[in-house]
């Protein structure tokens, strides 16, 4: 058995929220810069008749850009050297590096221009595995959107690998 | 007819067209504009060296973005995504190609419901990144 590589104040912190409740409009050109910078210039992200035709409200939005609308701005004084931001919000680990891990999303509602989201994002999970390479914690911040009509929009899980 | 699949006109086993991706650099700094992301991997050829990549890092989200539209240009604009997930297995770099394929591998008639296998592999074969989809084909 090896050591822990979660402390136990860490640990405490499983069900926090870490982030939000935030509240953002979702603009029609934040999500149209966002969908010509991935490549995804399907009619629905720009056209109200193509978005009416397939059964939206108004223009919808690319799945994943309700994360990036929520990024709060912050200053230029807060960039690390990685070009990170200091995070206030991180977790305390006894690792060196932590990864991206994957992702994990459920799309329940529809999210269009105009539709308020509030985001709130929780520590959902924290515990040690043993892999082929050693020891690892699996980190999973869980956010959940809901819009202003109260209904959950999706969820997205984001799974850090740190070892 | 139809150009997008419907419960009647696909079956487990069908594979979804292959969609091939690139980034240039001016690409991914449009990505790290566009999603406020200032990590210097991205866009900075140097600094990604000194963190021991081969060279300036495609970002993990913005695969994301290409593999949820690899799908829905499949199921086009009538069906709707339910859930994706996938795991980032290597990194992707500037000026590389990567290519997207998918298997039907379950089909719900009765609730028009495919579930997609999904690979985003380089060039040489490396997975970069399995997946999973859920979508809702169009009723009719």
């Amino acid at each position: 058995m090896s050591t822990s590589l979660i402390p136990p104040e860490s640990l405490a912190r499983v069900g926090e929220v870490l982030e939000g409740p935030v509240t953002v409009p979702i603009d029609r050109r934040e999500a149209q810069r966002y969908a010509y910078a991935v490549g995804d210039e399907n009619p629905v992200y720009f056209d109200e008749v193509s978005a009416h035709a397939a059964g939206y409200r108004t223009v919808t939005v690319p799945p994943l850009f309700i994360t990036h609308a929520l990024v709060p701005p912050k200053s230029a004084q807060m960039l690390r050297e990685d070009g990170l931001y200091q995070d206030a919000t991180s977790i305390h680990l006894e690792v060196s590096r932590m990864m991206f891990g994957g992702e994990e999303w459920d799309f329940i509602e529809p999210v269009c221009v105009g539709d308020e989201i509030t985001a709130t994002t929780r520590l959902a999970d924290l515990d040690q595995k043993e892999g082929s390479k050693g020891p690892f914690v699996r980190l999973v911040r869980e956010t959940t959107f809901v819009n202003q009509d109260e209904q959950v929009v999706a969820r997205s899980r984001q799974i850090g690998i740190a070892r | 007819m139809n150009k997008y699949p419907s419960s009647g006109s696909i079956s487990v086993g069908d594979q979804l067209p292959v969609m091939r991706k690139k980034a240039n650099e001016a690409e991914l700094f449009l990505y790290s504009a566009a999603s406020f992301n200032p990590h210097r991997i991205h866009y900075d050829r140097g600094y990604a060296h000194h963190e021991g990549h081969h060279d300036t890092v495609v970002h993990g989200p913005l695969q994301g973005s290409w593999l949820t539209q690899f799908v829905t240009d499949w199921a086009g604009p009538k069906a709707r995504l339910i859930s994706i997930e996938w795991q980032n297995r290597a990194s992707a770099f500037v000026d590389e190609e990567v290519q997207f394929s998918g298997t039907v591998v379950a089909l719900d008639t009765l609730e028009s419901i495919v579930e997609l296998e999904i690979f985003e592999r380089k060039a040489d074969g490396t997975i970069l990144m399995p997946a999973k989809a859920l979508v809702r084909l169009e009723e009719r």
